[in-house]
């Protein structure tokens, strides 16, 4: 009994999110096999499971014992399969642990098949059948509770800012350095992730440009996204949406941090059929947008270090974010080692997806991540720059797992790093120090 | 506010950035019996804002959060 | 004359049948959602879906045919065939009025493709993975495909072929919208919706680039 509902929700899930492109995606395949290649987890062990095809076609087996004349009137000739819970739990667990959504299948694909999009209703189907990975659940609840109930934790963040902003003030050399927090008016709101590293170089760069911003109560992180499950993930990005609305700001910018920007970006606008009154952008976008108006006033040679960029896939493939760091990268520094491939082109670094915050298949995301872990080597690089949180953390387990020496850093602290600034003056610090926080 | 708790456990959670505490805190929660408390250690701010979420959202308890210099203490009680 | 008036007939109720799927399937596709975007476009989702269509299928615009050279000519060569068997399976009731040369170019390319139709049904069993990933249906395809070409090669040499060549075009008629084959009109979805992502996203410049290699002053992914 228990079995067949959960089977049951995973299908009606399915039959729900047959649109347009799912079902171009269902029925397009040739499965010519050309995409092995593109897959970093085939790059690292060369078994057939890790073919994007043979993944997709697990879905489709299902698709076709519902939907296909073969499928259901002879369903071995189509590999059609009815779906139980055994075969939806395996079939979860390679979305969740198997495909990091990273789209290099779909850029290499004859037929432009979708193979993420596959993956993600998959996903929506474990979730409404209550197999997806509990961590996952917790964390987007988690942040939906906060959009709840503000008040739990405003305070507390306000005077965390004010302490930053001490530490801004410090790091610019001038009293006058202000993290204001949710100002109304202000042009733009920043959005950043959990804890003071997507806070600060941000502050000091937006300081540098001289811009009118102000900073969110919210993280840009994402984990509905990863679920699969829209109406989570819209609940958590309407705290930002609201939020934005409410302070009239004219743009929203994402911190460094591949899907909070593309789905800000490019999935919230479709969840909400709206085009929203202000723009959203990632901070890479902007930060080139400085460095190309010389708004900061940077130093190349502050980074001589040998530095390689990771392109994170959901700023490169999905939201076309690279050229922006290239730029930015130029500014910064005069030793730059791009990777092979690289840009549109580039690996996944195997914590996409949700990946790196599963410990359970940690075994799994340290195989997958061998191929980037050998593209960095070939640079000899010493710095790995990523615009993403969820990248970095991949790459610093990376670092640490193969002894790779490497030291892994955003884009934003290497600008911070590369600005000539007025020396640090000795700013005062008195524990009352007026702060200008919130409203 | 001197915390008289003695946490059954004590979880390091230092130089982990989000979600890292809240997913290793998770996990250290479920090996525990009801009634156990843990304290967790750690050095990232989002911690004060995302640690009383999770304790909402799992329906464990939440004893104390606090700022110690550039630490964040708390801690937490299995309920269920 | 009476066989090449049952065998005619035979092939133009299978193409009438195949037209009524195919545009049955096209019809359940443009029933189904298509969620307005409403986001702020970086660039032209024309110029993604024109991209696609064209220097995006080139076989060294992609990682993937750059890797898999033979197999995706071979691929094209087999399509090439098979377009060109179409459009000669429309002429076939006129061959007679089709001038020689016209007939020896088509023969050519059906023939070629029909080589190239055996070698992908080879390939499908000999490649480890290919062969794992391949259903029934998959082999099945290939095969009458490739039957099809020779059959038109053959009909295209000496009329007497003709109405065998209806025979099996008729089976793969019948055959194409039910089977494996229909991917020919999913086909235009899948890289519609792939140049829109590229378009609107701002990706599709940097693919260009790829595509054609100019000077510039940041290379990508080579």
């Amino acid at each position: 009994m228990a079995d067949n509902t959960a089977v049951s929700k995973a299908l009606q899930v399915l039959e729900r999110q047959l649109n347009r492109p799912l079902m171009a995606a269902l029925q397009v395949c040739a499965r010519c096999g050309v995409c092995a290649e593109a897959c970093h987890y085939y790059v690292a062990d060369g078994e057939l499971e890790h073919v994007p095809a043979y993944r997709a076609e697990e879905l489709r087996k299902v698709y076709r014992r519902k939907h296909d004349f073969f499928g259901k009137h002879l369903p071995n000739w189509v590999n059609a399969q009815d779906l139980d819970e055994a075969t939806l739990e395996k079939m979860a667990e390679m979305a969740f642990s198997e495909c990091t959504l990273c789209r290099r299948c779909t850029f290499n694909c004859p037929m432009g098949v979708d193979t993420p999009l596959m993956m993600r209703a998959l996903r929506a189907m474990a979730t409404a059948s209550g197999k997806a990975p509990e961590i996952l659940e917790m964390l987007a609840d988690a942040a939906i509770e906060k959009g709840k109930d503000p008040a739990m934790f405003r305070d507390l963040f306000v005077a965390q800012v004010a302490e930053m902003e001490k530490e801004l003030q410090a790091l610019v050399g001038d009293p006058n350095a202000r993290i204001t927090v949710e100002r109304e008016g202000a042009r733009v709101l920043y959005v950043a992730l959990a804890g003071a590293h997507t806070i600060l170089p941000p502050a000091a760069i937006f300081w540098a440009a001289k811009e009118d911003w102000t900073l969110s109560i919210y993280e840009a992180a994402n984990y509905g996204v990863f679920l699969g499950d829209t109406a989570r993930a819209k609940t958590i990005a309407s705290r930002i949406i609201d939020e934005a609305k409410a302070l009239k700001v004219q743009e929203v910018i994402v911190a460094e941090c591949g899907h909070a920007c593309a789905s800000l970006v490019w999935d919230a606008p479709i969840w909400f059929q709206e085009q929203f009154p202000f723009r959203v952008r990632s901070l890479v976008e902007v930060m080139a947008e400085y460095v190309q108006q010389g708004r900061l006033p940077l130093d190349p040679s502050a980074n001589p270090e040998a530095i390689t960029y990771h392109d994170s896939c959901n700023l490169a493939r999905t939201s076309g974010i690279y050229r922006e760091p290239r730029v930015i990268l130029n500014a910064v520094t005069t030793n730059l080692r791009e990777m092979t491939p690289n840009g549109l082109e580039n690996y996944c670094c195997g914590g996409g997806g949700g990946l790196v915050a599963l410990p359970e298949y940690d075994d799994k995301r340290m195989k997958a991540g061998k191929p980037k872990v050998d593209q960095i080597r070939k640079t000899g690089a010493e710095i790995v720059v990523a615009a993403c949180e969820n990248c970095r953390l991949q790459l610093g387990d990376l670092n640490a797992h193969y002894s790779m020496n490497v030291q892994i850093t955003a884009l934003a602290d290497l600008v911070v790093k590369a600005m000539r600034l007025p020396k640090s003056v000795a700013v005062p610090l008195p524990n009352a120090a007026a702060v200008a926080v919130g409203e | 506010m001197a915390d008289p708790i003695k946490p059954d456990q004590i979880l390091d959670l230092k130089g982990l950035l989000c979600p890292m505490p809240v997913v290793k805190l998770s996990m250290a929660v479920k090996k525990l019996q009801a009634g156990q408390t843990i304290e967790g250690i750690a050095t990232d701010p989002g911690v004060m804002a995302d640690i009383p979420a999770w304790a909402r959202t799992s329906g464990n308890e939440l004893l104390s959060i606090e700022q110690q210099g550039k630490e964040y203490h708390f801690i937490v009680k299995k309920t269920a | 004359m009476t066989i090449q008036l049952v065998t005619g007939a035979l092939a133009l109720a299978a193409l009438v049948f195949s037209i009524s799927v195919f545009a049955s399937r096209w019809a359940q596709m443009q029933r189904l959602s298509f969620a307005k975007d409403f986001s702020y476009p970086k660039d032209s989702a024309l110029k993604g879906i024109l991209y696609a269509f064209t220097l995006g299928m080139a076989p060294w615009a992609k990682e993937s045919t750059r890797i898999h050279m033979l197999a995706y000519l071979r691929g094209i060569a087999f399509h090439v065939g098979i377009f060109a068997g179409l459009g000669a399976l429309l002429a076939s009731p006129w061959f007679d009025l089709i001038p020689t040369i016209i007939r020896i170019v088509c023969a050519v390319l059906t023939g070629f493709g029909a080589a190239m139709g055996v070698a992908g049904g080879i390939m499908r069993v000999v490649e480890h993975h290919l062969k794992a990933i391949s259903t029934p249906d998959d082999h099945a395809s290939v095969w009458l495909v490739t039957l099809f070409l020779a059959a038109m090669t053959l009909a295209l040499v000496s009329s007497a072929f003709v109405p065998a060549m209806w025979v099996v075009a008729a089976a793969m008629l019948v055959y194409a919208p039910i089977g494996k084959i229909r991917h020919c009109i999913y086909f235009y979805f899948g890289r519609l919706f792939f140049g829109i992502h590229i378009g609107r996203r701002g990706v599709v410049s940097g693919l260009i680039e790829h595509a054609i290699p100019v000077r510039s002053e940041v290379r990508h992914g080579r």
